[in-house]
């Protein structure tokens, strides 16, 4: 398990990155964390020509109030900011609460000092968290390439297994996140079987009341069930304006696990997937709401 | 393929090498520097052997690159013991019986001994939490758990019969 | 008795927790070439052709061997301790056909390991795919081809049915027969540090040493220098820190002929370290039989008779030196237990499928425990008695007379009351009512408990003269400083003999344990033994062997001592290293003095005691006391949720008793790390094969170590009977894995009764346990 011979350049600045982007695309790997590219390379599944290490490109790796669309709430994570920098970041948890309690669950410690969020949005493992995250939120990213700046909404991000709409050409520089609005509750639910592994299905819900109690808004989506994380959009409708219950859960969970049709793996059948699906959303329905009428 | 020079600091000690780009630090360590106490138990980043700190921080050497490493300060478990004596962690693992065959043991030691830099409760679950992301095959962790909170206790940072 | 019976800090210890250890990995010799192997990405496949020119002709690769080399450097793979199974011919690197997922092909030798996999790569092999033989049903399709054609077919053997007492008679009083179909699964022993050696053949001498990660170097040099045909003189197998081996490094694998081969072909040391893929794809695993198992009963509950009908997937090639065959004995010999019992009558096969070896794990013998306790829980379940009340009805206690069905005696047994003592400690009144409480919460809570025992060493009528393998030796020699060496057969990888043992010389010769030092893993050195350490030996013979080589040294001192000092060796003893008339301890003579004199001035010894102050004897079991078995009972609660599936243990509770305790802490380290294997296999571990033989656990991602954070707190209780016997250490190492799958899918299934649970399948991973509770189909 020894990686194959590739050719390394260390990138000093963004500039560089893209200018290594532009030049060697389809044959260049971005080397951020390691944290999943480096076993793919030790098991030889797979082999770029070209290695470009963006760890010393110091300006990728700050974490900014302010989503850069004049919204002051919302939050820029650059990307080579590392999952222990999120769990650790004051800013973070103000921000996005949902996002500082989903790094929690990626890996260990030891995988979340070097795994990165620019990472593990792009590596787009459908079971991973952050996917989901920005998927539920409405997030977006940055891309560069030498042929400009763009910004990729998550919903036309995510295209298939570890596939984004990346250009080979484009580096991926920030995640931004939208508002959060004071008085959203937020939960993450996953079932793995060990503590650390990937989920074998994951849920991320908000929830948000309106001053009578019911609910004004709620997002929900899911890991694990799919090539690609999917946002529980059916059920997110049905919860609208709906009055707390715990049958609203259940029937919003239902909906939500209702147009799944997951895979089968070592771990379980789709079934089973599908079943973990609507009791995960379930319980992050309920968790979401209680924390929503505690915030109020 | 050209091999890159490397320079960092282990165990305190400037250090010098070239390696070919490919080559992990877990290797270059142990093949290029002689420090053959971090072990590779899988290669791929799951069962936490090659455990190092680079720059105070505990991470995988087995998924970084030697030369992605140069300019670093580096510890490993043979930089642990101070003047021919042991770390209050080594010592607690000692009393503690914490190992057996002794594979793992660098991957906890260096994974607990970042984990006893920080404050924290040291509870026997957060123990438990904290160190799943290194695996041992010997002892059913009770023994390694056992050591980490005596270390804990010992380094004052957790009182002695503290509940769980 | 100053160190026995304590836990005292493990001498192997510094080395470890310092970076010191000496693991084979850790070994750099000069001109040294790194292996790496071609291995089969099919299941069953002939080999059409194969070309390496590519491959010879990588940057950094030295040498690329064939199966057609190995032909010519070496014998067939062979083994003494065949035990009448179908033994095919073959070689190290296979060149007719591959034989599962992971067969070795070719061997790439480059100056590093990184360019021996890059040859890898380029190693071109043609296959001709052949249907897979995947399970016992193709094992025995006469459509399916066999593995090795000379074979005729894929059954290994098949043993005519064995009875004890009246079977018929039996079952024809029965009330009732509860009847079921019970299955383990392939686990893998999987240790921290993979196989891996160094070999190194010195041209001029024409010696070949052979570094290694064994828990067997005496095995390993008899099955390399045969296969490799190499005179045994210029054979030494060394192994030095071993990192784990829980029965696997028992085995002397296809890779290390290939490596030693290598060598002495290159004249150049050879390393292998075998990586954590090719570990989990092609080292071996274990466990996988089938059993359909009636028992007969009364209506109140009294056992009967048995009828057991088991299938062994001993995977394509026979595990060397000890195949996995051989395994099917202890457990016909085990199964019924210390249950009273008319009748048992026991029929085994052996089938070969495509898959990675059988090899042994931790109480490889397992199945017959976790059998026996899953079904006394289903007949209890379905006559409508109580588990414990069942156990307690049919369990021996121990008698004088009390035998095993199986004819062993079990005089002095304590199965019994390590149940009582287990059931108090769990508290299985109150948890029941606890149970009672929470169903109607709608929570799910078990308990489990089963109990095992095994025979480490048996009873004295199992081991005439040292048993199977006649016992073992130690040798034991006094330095010219009076400290001791004590050299033994063990090979140990984690069991801490360099403590125990001392503790154990140190008290018999009256030193301080600082001053004994133990040698292992030297075949040049070391008593022989075919097993080296494994099958729970250490605490019985290994102990045995050094008390009664230095108890021989002390008398030889004694004998020394006592003319110098013409003090008769009745009235000397030995303490803290000094030797010392009764009641008079300012004239004691310090062993350093008489070990001095024995050197420098043999003449002047007494007549008789001029040999060397050094013993080697066997111990034949001779004067050990007890029962000779070791056993107990586990019992643990655990509460599931029944809508994930997810298992959470509460409690986990072991009654042990392995006789008189060595180390504490020792002992417990090896009974925790057994007890996590088992959990491990029942929520966790399973070497999964579909059903064309495409292997499907090949990294730890896939392949699932329980972590700290699954295995729960262990409470730990010894029995420890007869506490003072002069030889009653019985073994410890294995009882956990073994019995700990019974206790954990008990509880599951006592769990899930309000859904009609009837657990037999060990593997019990949530998406299953959902499934028995009423949830989607795992």
């Amino acid at each position: 398990m020894k990686p194959p011979l590739f050719e390394y350049h260390r990138a000093g600045s963004t500039d560089e990155v893209v200018g290594l982007l532009a030049e060697h695309a389809d044959e260049a790997k971005v080397l951020a964390g390691g944290q999943s590219l480096v076993p793919l390379l030790s098991l030889r599944l797979a082999r770029p020509a070209h290695l470009i290490d963006i760890n010393r490109v110091a300006d990728l790796a700050t974490i900014a109030n302010g989503n850069g669309n004049g919204n002051g709430n919302g939050l820029t994570v650059g990307a080579l900011v590392r999952h222990r920098a999120i769990e650790r970041s004051d800013v973070v948890r103000t921000a996005n609460p949902l996002l500082a309690d989903a790094v929690r669950f990626i890996g260990h410690s030891a995988i979340r000092n070097r795994g990165t969020v620019g990472g593990s949005i792009a590596h787009a493992d459908p079971a991973a968290e952050l996917p989901a995250v920005l998927l539920a939120l409405d997030g977006e990213i940055d891309a560069r390439s030498a042929r400009g700046t763009r910004t990729i909404a998550a919903s036309a991000l995510f295209e298939g297994f570890l596939t984004t709409s990346l250009e080979p050409d484009e580096l991926l520089t920030a995640i931004r996140m939208p508002a959060w609005s004071t008085g959203t509750g937020w939960s993450i639910q996953e079932f793995s079987r060990r503590s650390g592994d990937f989920a074998i299905v994951g849920v991320v819900a908000t929830v948000r009341i309106d001053s009578s109690g019911n609910v004004a808004e709620a997002r929900l989506a899911f890991s694990g069930v799919d090539q690609v994380p999917v946002r529980a959009t059916a059920a997110e409708s049905l919860l609208a304006g709906a009055t707390p219950s715990d049958d609203l859960w259940k029937s919003a969970a239902h909906a939500a696990a209702a147009p799944l049709e997951p895979g089968g793996d070592i771990h379980g059948s789709g079934a089973y997937r599908k079943q973990l699906a609507a009791v995960l959303a379930e319980r992050a329905l309920r968790e979401a709401h209680d924390r929503a009428k505690d915030a109020r | 393929m050209t091999k890159q020079s490397v320079r960092l600091t282990v165990n305190g000690r400037e250090r010098e090498g070239s390696a070919e780009p490919r080559k992990t630090l877990a290797d270059f360590l142990r093949e290029d520097l002689q420090l053959t106490g971090t072990h590779l138990g899988c290669e791929h980043g799951v069962c936490g052997a090659c455990t190092i700190m680079v720059d105070g921080d505990a991470v995988r050497s087995c998924l970084l690159f030697a030369v992605q490493a140069d300019g670093c300060d580096i510890l490993t478990i043979e930089g642990l013991e101070k003047d021919g004596k042991m770390h209050p962690l080594q010592e607690a693992m000692r009393d503690c019986h914490s190992f057996q065959c002794g594979f793992c043991t660098p991957g906890f030691l260096m994974t607990a001994y970042a984990y006893l830099q920080e404050d924290h409760e040291f509870s026997e679950p957060e123990i438990r939490e904290e160190l799943s992301g290194n695996l041992c095959r010997c002892t059913g962790y009770q023994s390694i758990v056992a050591g980490v909170q005596l270390a804990a206790v010992r380094l004052g940072k957790r009182q002695e019969g503290a509940s769980s | 008795m100053r160190f026995v019976g304590e836990s005292i800090p493990r001498v192997e210890d510094r080395r470890i927790l310092t970076g010191r250890g000496k693991y084979v990995d850790d070994l750099t010799l000069p001109k040294m070439l790194h292996a790496a192997f071609v291995r089969s990405p099919f299941a069953h496949a002939r080999i059409k052709s194969i070309d390496v020119s590519a491959a010879r002709a990588t940057p950094g690769v030295v040498a690329v061997f064939t199966g057609d080399d190995m032909r010519r450097f070496c014998n067939p793979v062979s083994t003494s301790l065949a035990f009448g199974v179908k033994f095919p011919e073959f070689y190290p690197l296979t060149s007719d056909k591959v034989r599962f997922v992971g067969d070795v092909v070719a061997m790439v030798v480059a100056e590093s390991r990184y360019e021996a996999e890059d040859g890898c790569e380029l190693v071109a092999v043609d296959y001709d795919q052949l249907p897979a033989v995947a399970d016992y049903d193709d094992a025995i399709d006469p459509t399916k081809p066999a593995l090795f054609d000379e074979l005729g077919d894929n059954v290994v053997i098949t043993n005519a049915p064995v009875s004890w007492g009246d079977v018929d008679a039996a079952f024809a009083e029965a009330d009732r027969v509860v009847s079921a179909s019970l299955r383990q699964h392939r686990v893998a022993p999987v240790p921290m540090e993979t196989r891996g050696s160094v070999a190194d053949y010195d041209a001029s001498s024409g010696e070949l040493t052979y570094y290694a990660s064994t828990q067997s170097p005496h095995s390993l040099r008899l099955q390399l220098a045969n296969t490799l045909g190499h005179p045994m003189e210029r054979f030494r197998v060394l192994a030095n820190d071993v990192g784990g081996g829980f029965g696997l490094k028992g085995s002397v694998v296809r890779e290390d002929f290939c490596v030693a081969a290598a060598s002495r072909e290159l004249g150049r040391p050879v390393k292998w370290i075998e990586d954590r893929n090719e570990h989990l794809i092609a080292s071996g695993q274990a466990r996988e039989e089938m059993v359909q198992i009636e028992m007969a009963v009364k209506a109140d509950g009294t056992f009967l008779g048995m009828k057991a009908k088991l299938i062994m997937d001993a995977g394509a090639y026979p595990n060397v030196p000890f195949v996995s065959a051989m395994f099917v004995g202890l457990m016909q010999l085990l199964m019924p237990g210390p249950y009273r019992m008319k009748g048992y009558r026991f029929e085994s096969s052996v089938i070969s499928t495509n898959k990675a070896a059988y090899v042994a794990y931790r109480g490889p013998w397992e199945m017959e425990t976790w059998v026996r306790e899953r079904l006394v829980d289903i007949v209890a379940h379905e006559i409508g008695v109580d588990a414990a009340e069942i156990r307690r009805k049919n369990m021996m206690l121990g008698a004088p007379d009390d035998r095993l069905i199986t004819g062993l005696t079990v005089k002095g047994i304590s199965s019994r009351e390590s149940l009582d003592r287990a059931l108090e400690y769990i508290d299985y009144a109150g948890f029941r009512k606890e149970q009672e409480a929470a169903r109607a919460q709608g929570r799910y809570l078990g308990v489990g408990f089963a109990t095992f025992i095994e025979a480490a060493p048996g009873p004295a009528e199992m081991r005439p003269g040292g048993g199977m393998f006649g016992g073992e030796r130690a040798k034991v020699a006094l330095q010219p400083d009076g400290h001791l060496v004590v050299t033994t057969a063990q090979a140990p990888h984690g069991q801490g003999h360099e403590t125990t043992l001392a503790q154990v010389a140190a008290d018999e010769m009256g030193v301080p344990f600082e001053h004994v030092r133990v040698v292992h893993g030297d075949t040049r050195q070391t008593p022989f033994s075919v097993i080296g350490t494994g099958g729970s030996r250490a605490s019985t013979w290994a102990t045995g062997a050094t008390i009664v080589s230095t108890r021989k040294l002390r008398e030889h001192v004694l004998a020394i001592a006592s003319g110098m000092l013409e003090i008769s060796p009745e009235d000397l003893e030995i303490i803290d290293g000094v030797v010392t008339p009764k009641g008079v301890p300012q004239r004691g003579l310090p062993l350093a003095q008489i070990a001095m004199k024995a050197l420098m001035d043999p003449a002047s010894l007494p007549p008789g005691t001029d040999g060397p102050l050094e013993t080697h004897e066997r111990f034949t079991g001779e004067g050990i006391t007890g029962s000779g078995w070791s056993g107990g009972t586990h019992a643990c609660t655990i509460e599931v949720d029944v809508a994930t599936g997810r298992v959470k243990i509460l409690r986990y509770v072991v009654v042990e008793d392995c006789g008189r305790v060595i180390n504490p802490a020792v002992v417990d380290g090896q009974v925790c790390g057994g007890v996590a294997q088992g959990i491990g296999a029942v929520l966790y571990e399973r070497a999964a094969y579909d059903s064309e033989g495409n292997f499907l656990t090949s990294t730890f991602m896939d392949y699932l170590l329980p972590t700290s954070a699954e295995i729960p707190h262990i409470e730990i209780h010894h029995l420890e009977t007869d506490p003072d016997g002069a030889f009653g250490f019985r073994g410890v190492g294995e009882g956990g894995a073994v019995v700990a799958p019974a206790t954990l899918t008990n509880a599951i299934d006592d769990a899930l009764q309000p859904f009609g649970s009837r657990v037999c399948d060990q593997y019990l991973p949530p998406a299953t346990v959902a499934e028995i509770a009423g949830g989607a189909s795992a």
